[in-house]
């Protein structure tokens, strides 16, 4: 809804071009907003106005309008003084606060449908009705974009957001909670992953080195329907905790390149703690000293081939057979294989899961 | 501006990955240092923690005398222009470059000041009321530097700023890149994985590798005397040619059924002081620094037999490309050349350029 300030910065404006003073009241006698420190009239007298079926009065020197914000009457404005001029001034200001008024209303109004929307919080019948009250177009390919701030509350991530793609057609922008701006991208035709994984990079970029602030962004996938953004929404929120998770050095998450990550995600905790048990049934990954993770990642790293992980380690390659067969004694996993390698990595990214759900839980 | 200090610096992600591992650099105020490397080396997540984008695990990082570990990018007196940047799309030049000093509630008249005096820098004046779109690529990319000009800081720090424009155009903003720094006298440092970038820009460039720093040092020195294979491959294209040699007890290089190679008493000294005789070096030597002239090959004495696989015009030079012992090698030469694709050609090589590495260390044991 529009603010008290809001109105005071509209009047404030239009007392600078006109030199008339002007107050806002509300229905019931109390001041929104004044261009003066002191006011002259009455709070009953603005109360019977209201109560009047005038739409405007001049009185003890002041023209009386009322301000409406579609049919009812939502507030009273005073211009101070008399005659044509005060008149046509007032009815302008009438004009201006109006406008924006319904133009608030409607934000808000929009605002609002979105979070719903993204929260699951409408009837599908609702969701196209008030789509079309809206002006929302309901047929049209759109992607969800959750950009998270480092720290709560940031106006300028806020701002950056809207200036870039506030004013593009078809764009929706909200917050659903205190880090995170949603973006509801319309796109066209032609989009494809590549280009959203560009702009995921641009906002990222962007809010860097503008607002200089550190953010993670995640997108979902493109639906064709407003019905389904909420799924999109869902997805760019597991993107971002998958990400979260196991690829922690990026900044960027897209839902459809989140591999095994998301399968890991979604298995239940006690089934990972099962399987955690039974790969590693002699040495736990716990127990592992860096000399032993560096080289397994440096080996996964490399595509399992020991000369090129030996060259990277600055180890002859002999050294690297002896740590891998340390390794495969203590586990019973010989990741020079294909079929051990894979458990052994899948086995790893639980680990790192488990770690993730005992920090957070 | 200011000088800056990375000591022992490390970045550990949560699940252990090692991005950064110990990087000790002072950097000097107004210098332009690049970080190069290939992709994932770390070197744009060492930007970041500079930046403040990215905590540091461990170790120190000043900028001038302040240690700016726990300082918010904001409050560290930076400004960044990265790779993927956006204009504002319905703002104008002046308001694009004004954006970020309204956030930061900077006076108008100021923020007016520091506007036109980025836009005179950048040649930008006539065009303060133009939206992006009536913008060339090229203006597009020196808003996008106005940006961070306007912020008046003490350090520049620019990833990869040119990749997302095409190749002429990439060139033509290097040269003005290379201008701004002159004008700005700022500290400057800028990542990329374009060698040639890092060698045309860089005062002195930051050679990475999994997050380990290879060399430091100016492109000149990086260019003639690599520490190691990997600096030596990486900086120079058509990068250095490399073959296994076995070190003869005098000293020199032994190719097996390709030849011998003479190498100078210095070079000769240092691998038999290193107890190198008999055992297997790789040598590198540069495309330009093998001779097919049939005059200078005549006076050498360390040949090369090659048969040309492929030979490329590229107007004032000739690239040859041939095998030798198995490894793939090129020499640049004269455009004069008889050499064709199919033919047999001797090639001097000027052991004075004759670089030597250990083959287990990858350092380098000679230059």
């Amino acid at each position: 809804m529009i603010s008290n300030q809001t109105i005071k910065n509209s009047i404030d404006k239009l007392k600078s071009i006109t030199k008339i003073d002007f107050s806002v009241w509300d229905l019931e006698g109390y001041i929104v907003a004044s261009t003066q420190a002191k006011e002259s009239v009455g709070s009953e007298t603005v109360v019977q106005f209201a109560q009047s079926p005038a739409d405007s009065q001049e009185l003890q020197g002041f023209h009386f309008f009322k301000i409406r914000g579609e049919e009812e009457p939502e507030y009273i404005l005073i211009a101070r003084g008399s005659g044509e001029d005060v008149h046509m001034i007032g009815r302008i200001a009438v004009s201006q606060l109006q406008d924006l008024i319904i133009a608030y209303r409607e934000r808000f109004d929009r605002n609002n449908f979105v979070q719903n929307l993204l929260l699951d919080n409408l009837l599908l019948v609702d969701i196209y009705n008030r789509a079309k009250k809206l002006h929302i177009e309901p047929q049209l390919r759109r992607t969800v974009f959750i950009i998270e701030t480092k720290h709560e509350r940031d106006n300028s991530a806020m701002e950056v957001i809207r200036s870039l793609y506030g004013s593009e057609e078809g764009n929706l922008i909200t917050e659903v909670d205190e880090k995170s701006i949603i973006l509801i991208q319309a796109l066209d035709e032609k989009a494809v992953y590549e280009d959203l994984e560009d702009t995921a990079a641009t906002i990222r970029d962007t809010l860097n080195t503008e607002a200089m602030i550190d953010v993670r962004v995640a997108c979902g996938t493109i639906v064709d329907e407003i019905s389904q953004v909420s799924r999109s929404f869902k997805e760019a929120r597991m993107a971002l905790n998958v990400g979260k998770i196991f690829y922690s050095g990026q900044r960027v998450h897209m839902y459809n390149t989140l591999g095994i990550g998301r399968l890991i995600y979604q298995l239940p905790e006690n089934l990972c703690r099962m399987f955690i048990k039974e790969v590693f049934t002699k040495q736990q990954p716990e127990e592992f000293d860096e000399e032993t993770l560096s080289t397994i990642k440096m080996f996964f790293g490399n595509s399992l081939n020991v000369s090129e992980t030996a060259r990277q380690l600055f180890v002859h390659r002999n050294t690297l057979v002896y740590r891998l067969e340390k390794l495969s004694r203590s586990t019973g996993l010989d990741i020079r294989s294909f079929d051990d390698a894979v458990t052994f990595k899948i086995a790893l990214m639980v680990e790192n899961y488990l770690k993730y759900l005992e920090k957070h839980s | 501006m200011a000088s800056l200090s990375l000591e022992h610096i490390c970045k550990v992600y949560p699940n252990g990955f090692e991005a950064v591992k110990d990087f000790n650099l002072e950097i000097a105020d107004k210098e332009f240092i690049i970080f190069v490397g290939p992709s994932g080396c770390g070197k744009s997540t060492t930007l970041r923690m500079v930046a403040g984008l990215e905590e540091i695990s461990s170790g120190t990082l000043k900028i001038g005398d302040r240690v700016v570990n726990d300082v918010e990018p904001k409050d560290r007196d930076i400004a960044m222009v990265f790779q993927s940047y956006a204009l504002y799309p319905h703002m104008t030049v002046y308001d694009n470059m004004a954006f970020s000093l309204k956030l930061r509630k900077t006076p108008k008249d100021q923020i007016d000041k520091m506007v036109r005096e980025a836009a005179k820098i950048l040649d930008l004046e006539k065009l303060l009321d133009r939206k992006p779109k009536a913008l060339s690529g090229g203006q597009r990319q020196r808003v996008a530097m106005g940006r961070a000009i306007v912020r008046n800081p003490k350090v520049f720090l620019m990833d990869e700023p040119l990749s997302n424009l095409d190749a002429k155009l990439r060139v033509q903003m290097r040269t003005e890149i290379s201008k701004l720094h002159q004008r700005l006298g700022a500290t400057i440092i800028y990542v990329t994985h374009d060698q040639t970038e890092a060698m045309t820009l860089g005062t002195r460039i930051v050679v990475m590798k999994d997050g380990v720093v290879m060399q430091v040092d100016t492109p000149q020195n990086l260019y003639n005397k690599p520490a190691n294979l990997f600096t030596a491959g990486f900086i120079g294209s058509p990068q250095m040619n490399f073959l296994d040699a076995k070190v003869t007890p005098d000293g020199g290089l032994d190719l097996g059924q390709a030849g011998k190679v003479t190498l100078p008493a210095e070079k000769a000294k240092k691998l038999l002081d290193g107890g190198y005789a008999g055992k297997t070096v790789v040598m590198g030597v540069r495309p330009e620094h093998l001779n097919d002239d049939p005059e200078v090959v005549a006076k050498s004495n360390s040949v090369l037999d090659a048969k040309i696989e492929v030979y490329e015009l590229l107007g004032a030079e000739v690239f040859l490309y041939f095998t030798i012992n198995g490894a793939n090698m090129t020499a640049r030469v004269n455009p004069k050349t008889d050499a064709r694709t199919g033919s047999e050609v001797k090639f001097a090589i000027d052991v004075d350029k004759v670089h030597v590495f250990d083959k287990e260390t990858e350092q380098t044991i000679t230059n």
